[in-house]
């Protein structure tokens, strides 16, 4: 069992998500960024998709009433076991009575904590993902709190020697300015083409308004083709006959404040989409802070499955070093 | 001309019309239904929407240009005409002008298109009618297709099923509000909706149901398949009751007892778009026979 | 009297608040004498609060952001100095 002494600022439990209902309106919620969330549960040789915490922004102290393999993934918020820092992408041995606690955040905004065993929380609808928004999932469908237990579980596949680590060069890094793909699409028709051309021309500010159910940008105003708006559609220029929203899509309500949908988004609504994020870069845009910038890059189907070639790729790397090592 | 769309590397979205129809949703929906029997391999999720739909694919399964091929050829095989709904007629009540949305719809004055009137003065009058007594009997008199599913878990879009010039449309709010009681009933566009849990909302506010339509503890017999009841393709009947009533549904729920009024139905399109007034005046008959 | 500075930090991005509410005073104000422990300034994120506290006793010599700003996390927020 794990005590919460202290919660963080918003610290969930998560797996790779509830999939298969989107049609009635359940998002996927999830780890938002997938390859570090992997690469935590390879660490410690779980199940794929065994439920770690996401840690955002500010780490929890937690104390370990069992004797556990750990692993720590992600942004940088430097870790401490019982106050000597412990390095991060890392096979860790914890005894029970330790103390894992966190600096202040370095870089990047979220940190995957995998235990051997997954954190066993019950299934619903498939997952154990927690969606706040309704109450679902995760410890009571809600952020930890101080005085919660987490009870360990059995999803281990193999064994992983203490000390193994994930190697340099699968380590993504982090910058304050950052290059997002998106394939063009869905409404994008409702732009003008001078703001479809600034929407990739500018850097876009990161709002407080950040977290899994999008992120909000601040930059300049978008403008709307006009058009006598369609029956149904309501009266803005931004409206549309209400549709169904992709995971990644960007709105802008109102031509102000473009919105990335993510995890926990609502599945439909009448704002008309322009652009997907490619799957990849969500992970990315998940270790993205509030007050950083954005730069959308449009990129074609072709590169967008190459890129999630490439990610692929990548995590097999990763389960075939440590098979070696 | 219909849109076919890539939503990233994982989603399709295909834009039937540009504007609300019953056509176009009865499109949506048998274009879906059929992709559902076929069974591709590589098929995460199957939305149809008011007058569109989405696909989610594993494009490691299946190549998004691939499905769009099969997509379009579906639209040119499945036709609305030979296309039977099987889904269930269900009564929703519903209390207009209630304490707790009128509660809710006062706070946000100031982000509304008229803030000296309630949401549902300034519909009636927006739409012709002399007042909110006539709205809510244009609401009540006709029932409403379920025309898709979402935003949050189990929130029902629901479009009128009469001719377009007897369709009521308002306008969504200036700026959405942070906050709208749970169960409440909205209009926006042209699409009726319960919102199924509290949450920030744009639609005008009528009303609230006095049962859930969103159940995460499955204790009513309704949802004891699923957390949300609503289905694509039913159809809601929205009857306006009284406070007497209202509580009386509130108590059955709370013990365990409330059950939908439904009946199970099946129907063809053409007989809704041929003549509305008679397919409801049927459904309506049944549901209450 | 010799005195050192002591750097109050945010350990989170987000909007800076010196008052608990909008029609409420500041928490404390600038030349006031502050406790470790007290709170001086609210940052919000993700429509959470997080109570930024002094972290030793001394006098808060200034705030070095403004009302309503937003921080980056380690964003150095106000100077006390500790006697």
């Amino acid at each position: 069992m794990i005590k919460v002494i202290q919660p963080g600022l918003q610290t969930t439990v998560q797996d790779h998500g509830r999939i298969g209902y989107y049609e009635v309106g359940m998002p996927p919620s999830g780890a938002m960024d997938k390859y570090s969330y992997t690469a935590a549960n390879i660490l410690v040789g779980n199940d794929e998709n065994a439920a770690a915490l996401e840690i955002t922004y500010m780490g929890p102290v937690l104390e370990f009433h069992q004797d556990a393999v750990i692993a720590l993934t992600g942004g940088e918020i430097p870790p401490k076991v019982n106050g000597q820092p412990v390095p991060m992408w890392e096979t860790l041995a914890v005894k029970a009575g330790d103390q894992l606690s966190f600096d202040f955040v370095k870089q990047g905004a979220r940190v995957y904590l995998a235990v051997a065993g997954g954190i066993d929380v019950p299934l619903i609808m498939d997952s154990r993902s927690t969606y706040t928004l309704c109450g679902i999932g995760g410890l009571d469908g809600r952020p930890l709190q101080a005085g919660d237990e987490l009870k360990i579980g059995y999803e281990v596949k193999h064994q992983v020697k203490i000390g193994t680590r994930i190697q340099d060069e699968l380590i993504p890094t982090f910058s304050k300015t950052n290059e997002i793909r998106v394939v063009v699409g869905l409404c994008s028709y409702r732009l003008t083409e001078e703001s479809k051309e600034r929407f990739f021309s500018i850097d876009w500010t990161v709002t407080p308004e950040a977290n899994r159910v999008g992120y909000r940008f601040k930059g300049e105003r978008l403008n709307f083709v006009e058009r006598e708006q369609p029956f149904g559609a309501g009266s803005n220029p931004s409206n549309v006959v209400d549709l169904g929203y992709p995971i990644g899509s960007i709105q802008v309500p109102d031509g102000v404040e473009p919105i990335a949908l993510l995890n926990d988004a609502v599945t439909g609504g009448g704002y008309a989409t322009i652009c997907t994020i490619i799957s990849t870069d969500l992970n990315k845009m998940a270790q993205i802070k509030t007050n950083e910038k954005v730069r959308f890059v449009a990129v074609s189907i072709e590169e967008a499955l190459q890129a999630r070639k490439e990610y692929k790729d990548k995590v097999a790397q990763m389960k075939q070093q440590l098979q070696l090592s | 001309m219909t849109r076919y769309e890539y939503g990233g590397d994982e989603f399709i979205f295909v834009e039937l019309s540009e504007s609300m129809s019953l056509e176009a949703n009865f499109q949506a929906m048998a274009i879906t239904k059929q992709l559902r029997e076929e069974k591709l391999p590589g098929i995460l999720d199957i939305c149809p929407s008011n007058a569109s739909y989405m696909v989610r694919f594993k494009p490691e399964d299946i190549h998004p240009d691939k499905l769009i091929s099969k997509l379009k050829e579906l639209e040119q095989s499945v036709s609305v005409d030979d296309f039977n709904i099987s889904s269930r007629v269900v009564d929703v009540p519903i209390l207009f002008d209630d304490p707790w949305t009128n509660e809710a719809l006062m706070r946000f004055r100031d982000r509304h298109q008229d803030p000296t009137s309630t949401d549902l003065e300034y519909a009636a009058r927006i739409n012709g009618f002399d007042s909110k007594e006539e709205l809510i009997k244009a609401i009540t008199d006709y029932p409403y297709l379920v025309s898709m599913i979402g935003f949050v878990p189990g929130l029902p879009w629901c479009y009128q099923m009469v001719p377009r010039e007897q369709q009521i449309e308002v306008p969504k709010y200036v700026r959405p509000r942070t906050y709208t009681p749970e169960r409440a009933f909205g209009f926006g566009g042209a699409f009726a909706v319960i919102y199924p849990v509290q949450g920030a909302g744009g639609y005008q506010l009528f009303g609230i149901a006095a049962a859930p339509i969103y159940q995460k503890e499955q204790r009513l017999y309704d949802f004891k398949d699923s957390i949300t009841f609503p289905r694509q393709g039913d159809i809601f009947r929205y009857r306006s009751i009284t406070m007497e009533e209202f509580q009386s549904i509130e108590k059955q729920v709370e013990d365990g007892t409330f059950r939908y009024l439904t009946r199970d139905i099946t129907f063809k399109p053409q007989e809704v778009l041929e003549n509305p007034k008679a397919f409801s005046d049927e459904v309506l008959g049944g549901l209450y026979a | 009297m010799p005195s050192t500075k002591s750097q109050v930090l945010s350990p989170i991005p987000g909007v800076f608040y010196r008052k608990p509410a909008p029609d409420k005073e500041v928490f404390i104000k600038e030349g006031d004498a502050v406790k470790s422990g007290d709170v001086i300034g609210l940052v919000e994120v993700m429509k959470n609060f997080y109570e930024i506290k002094a972290e030793t006793d001394g006098v808060l010599e200034s705030f070095l952001v403004n009302e309503e700003d937003i921080l980056d996390a380690g964003q150095e927020i106000a100077v006390i100095s500790v006697q």
